[in-house]
């Protein structure tokens, strides 16, 4: 991909740029911060592209996995509260809802997106907030006011749950 | 490893493959699962939930211009949007050198017009020898990128051949302001595509006025009242630069030049095309080696 010609860039920007945005302005809140991670992220890509292992996932996974690496970090640098309480109940909303088109075009993201409508709220919180904003187990026990070692039983039942609805064919693995 | 070791690394796999478990955790799961395949499976699984739920999250139309900021960051350039007309005169004889540059021949076909130049280059670590006398390059010392405009346009190519003799070659059409028939040049992905508007130094063909001066040689036809002479300046990766030669436009704004010079894959990032009074016409980086 590395070796490619400007036009390969550019498409390759054009197709992949309103989903790294999206994660990017998802975690940080902040346009022209999300707009640098995203012009990072792209530019990690394309300098590093032979680091691509394609039996390590999708194009997609591997981009959205350098987006959300880089947005985190630069929450963690802000040092700044990674998520406001109604901020997170607007995403929960928003990753747990399924107009027709979601739910039709990727099994796996629609199977995980029901499972996480179907955790209890507490465990959606505190997996969303892990997952997606990058918040510590005592990060987490802080914001929401719970024990450290109940912050971490939430993040690991609910995860427990999503990797069943994911990988059922292994979900006796342990 | 024990079976204690693997239930402590269950108790923290969610936090490893989310991404949150705190530094010397960290390092000792990392460690563990450096040994321990069944754990090192259990949270691939667990990573694969952590893409899933990065998945869920929307895409979100990126602000105006959000493209051409990337590019521009890689150095790139945006790619012609229309057809663009070729200009007969040439074609065959550019496209045969473009092609004969493009495997790494060029060396000779450039060394070969240099020859006859009334200043070979002093930086030269050898004279170029006579057509033929050169094994064939490999295309994996050929560096080669668009030249950009200041506005983007791209107005011609830049190829730098890496291995010994060395030399650089470019070819330029900056088309007149606001022309409508600017060159294709760059708009290829490699240098059998495009550029086939400028006349280039084949063996045994010196063709253009003559007027490149210093270590190299050039063509053009006299009286591009725009740019006229130009200088051109390599870029080194430490922010360094240094004039490697200068030449003469024609009245469209064509031209070529080239010249035999030692150029350090390691060390070069770019060259600039500066008009005499020393602003930018375009700049190329050499971000990607060519290998086609």
């Amino acid at each position: 991909m590395a070796a490619g010609a400007p036009e390969m860039a550019l498409a390759f920007v054009r197709r992949f740029q309103h989903m790294v945005f999206g994660i990017a302005i998802a975690v940080v809140d902040d346009p022209q911060l999300a707009e640098d991670i995203a012009q990072q992220t792209f530019e990690r890509a394309w300098r590093h592209a032979q680091v691509y292992d394609s039996r390590r996932g999708s194009v997609k996974t591997w981009l959205g996995t350098i987006t959300h690496n880089l947005a985190i970090d630069a929450v963690r640098a802000r040092k700044a509260t990674p998520v406001a309480p109604e901020d997170l109940d607007g995403l929960l909303g928003i990753v747990t809802r399924t107009p027709e088109q979601w739910a039709l075009a990727d099994d796996a993201a629609s199977r995980i997106r029901a499972a996480v409508a179907e955790l209890p709220r507490e465990q959606a919180r505190a997996v969303v907030m892990a997952g997606i904003y990058g918040m510590t187990a005592r990060q987490i026990s802080e914001s929401e006011g719970i024990p450290l070692g109940t912050a971490k039983t939430r993040i690991r039942t609910a995860m427990g749950k999503l990797r069943t609805v994911l990988a059922p064919e292994r979900a006796d693995h342990d | 490893m024990t079976d204690r070791d693997c239930d402590w690394l269950r108790a923290v796999a969610d936090e490893l493959a989310l991404g949150i478990l705190p530094g010397q955790e960290r390092a000792e799961a990392i460690a563990h699962l450096d040994r321990c395949p069944a754990c090192r499976e259990h949270v691939e699984q667990l990573t694969l939930v952590g893409d899933g739920l990065i998945s869920l999250l929307p895409g979100s139309e990126p602000p105006e211009g959000f493209e051409t900021r990337v590019t521009d960051r890689l150095g790139l350039n945006r790619p012609a949007r229309r057809r663009l007309r070729r200009p007969r005169a040439g074609v065959a004889v550019a496209a045969a050198a473009s092609i004969a540059l493009g495997f790494g021949f060029g060396g000779w076909a450039v060394g070969t017009a240099v020859e006859g130049a009334s200043a070979p280059s002093s930086r030269s670590s050898q004279p170029p020898g006579p057509p033929g006398s050169e094994p064939p390059g490999s295309e994996h010392d050929l560096l080669t990128a668009s030249l950009l405009a200041p506005d983007h346009r791209p107005v011609g190519r830049i190829f730098a051949y890496t291995a010994s003799p060395g030399w650089v070659y470019m070819s330029v059409h900056l088309g007149r302001a606001g022309s409508t028939t600017d060159s294709q040049a760059g708009a290829g992905s490699g240098p059998e595509a495009g550029y086939g508007s400028v006349p280039v130094p084949v063996p045994g063909s010196r063709s253009g006025g003559g007027s490149g001066s210093g270590a190299g040689v050039a063509g053009s036809r006299a009286g591009y009242p725009e740019a006229g002479r130009v200088s051109c300046r390599l870029e080194r990766t430490d922010g360094t630069s240094v004039h490697i030669g200068a030449f003469s436009l024609d009245g469209a704004g064509r031209g070529y030049w080239g010249a035999p010079m030692r150029v350090d894959p390691d060390t070069v990032s770019g060259a600039r095309l500066l008009a005499t009074d020393g602003s930018v016409l375009a700049t190329a980086h050499f971000d990607v080696r060519q290998n086609q």
